[in-house]
């Protein structure tokens, strides 16, 4: 930085708005999530955990490829913690030395989430060992992928935030058609469309938040 | 054509720098000042200095406060400091669409 120049003002009117322009960009990039580090690593979660989950039980239970019970599961739930705590990382780098109503916001709806799958997990580990297999892993998956779209819903109410709207309503919608289809097919819709859908959904949201826009009038 | 006058206090380089940043902070937000200096690449020497002139100025609400024992400086755009951003961006277009003319 030219700390001499700095007290002069910008050359012209052009140069004024530049100034302006990039710097909003640059306190937007640094203030925002990374959404590649927010949505891509669920994403690769479903894609890989649900995938494996369809190759190994078919749609009808026998399975396409021959693997250890255990490996769907653990792929599955150890890539989400993954995606939770690569996630966690980049929103407290965003939120950092941030005070105020953002700040608060966030905790409450963290507590949101937490909630919604501690009810979850009482609930149906009470009665999904009663279900037949298929129908029980169902009920997990589809339920979890049911709370993910509606907190994602509720975000983008929150945050007044697009990728997360459509995201849920993606979600919400595939994960209904899935399990319409049946125990198997619904793994196949989340892996496909749920986790590809998660990938083309943060792939927009960097793209819009590094290349913004023209710079827009400030709401008071 | 008579050009409108820009705010002097938010036409100088740095200190257009620093509002424009702190004008993407959401409504009821405040920015650290060790942030706000990551942001925008200055000195702390240098960003106090301007700092202190917006906050003469009346556009910047400086709050000091305490994270555990360590002393913080919370800042962030006063309701005046904003409509001074707006009304400096409206006189900047209204003089760029009079030079194209």
């Amino acid at each position: 930085m030219n700390e001499v120049d700095e007290e002069q003002p910008p050359a012209s009117p052009a140069e004024s708005l530049r100034l302006i322009r990039d710097q909003r960009a640059r306190a937007e990039r640094s203030l925002t999530p990374d959404p590649r580090l927010v949505y891509w690593p669920w994403s690769v979660a479903w894609l890989v955990g649900y995938g494996l989950f369809f190759l190994r039980y078919g749609s009808d239970g026998d399975g396409l490829v021959a693997m250890p019970d255990w490996l769907p599961f653990a792929a599955l739930f150890g890539l989400m913690a993954l995606a939770l705590t690569v996630m966690s990382v980049a929103l407290f780098r965003a939120g950092r030395h941030v005070a105020g109503e953002s700040a608060t916001k966030g905790s409450m709806y963290g507590m949101a989430w937490l909630m919604a799958f501690t009810g979850q997990g009482f609930l149906l580990g009470r009665v999904s060992d009663r279900l037949p297999p298929p129908e029980a892993g169902l009920l997990w998956s589809a339920s979890s992928m049911g709370i993910v779209a509606v907190l994602y819903l509720a975000g983008a109410a929150i945050y007044q935030d697009r990728t997360m709207l459509y995201l849920g309503g993606w979600l919400g919608v595939v994960n209904i058609g899935g399990v319409l289809a049946g125990p198997g097919w619904h793994a196949l819709a989340m892996a496909v469309a749920g986790g590809g859908g998660g990938l083309v959904f943060g792939l927009l949201a960097w793209l819009r938040l590094a290349r913004p826009p023209a710079l827009r009038p400030d709401p008071a | 054509m008579s050009l409108p006058e820009l705010d002097p206090v938010i036409h100088a380089q740095a200190r257009l720098r620093v509002v424009a940043a702190l004008s993407t902070l959401p409504h009821g937000d405040r920015l650290s000042f060790p942030r706000l200096q990551e942001i925008l690449g200055m000195t702390a020497g240098n960003l106090s200095v301007h700092l202190r002139k917006l906050e003469d100025a009346g556009y910047v609400d400086v709050t000091k406060t305490h994270h555990g024992r360590t002393p913080a400086t919370l800042l962030c755009l006063s309701r005046r400091g904003r409509l001074a951003f707006e009304d400096y961006t409206t006189a900047v277009r209204a003089l760029l669409d009079g030079g194209s003319q």
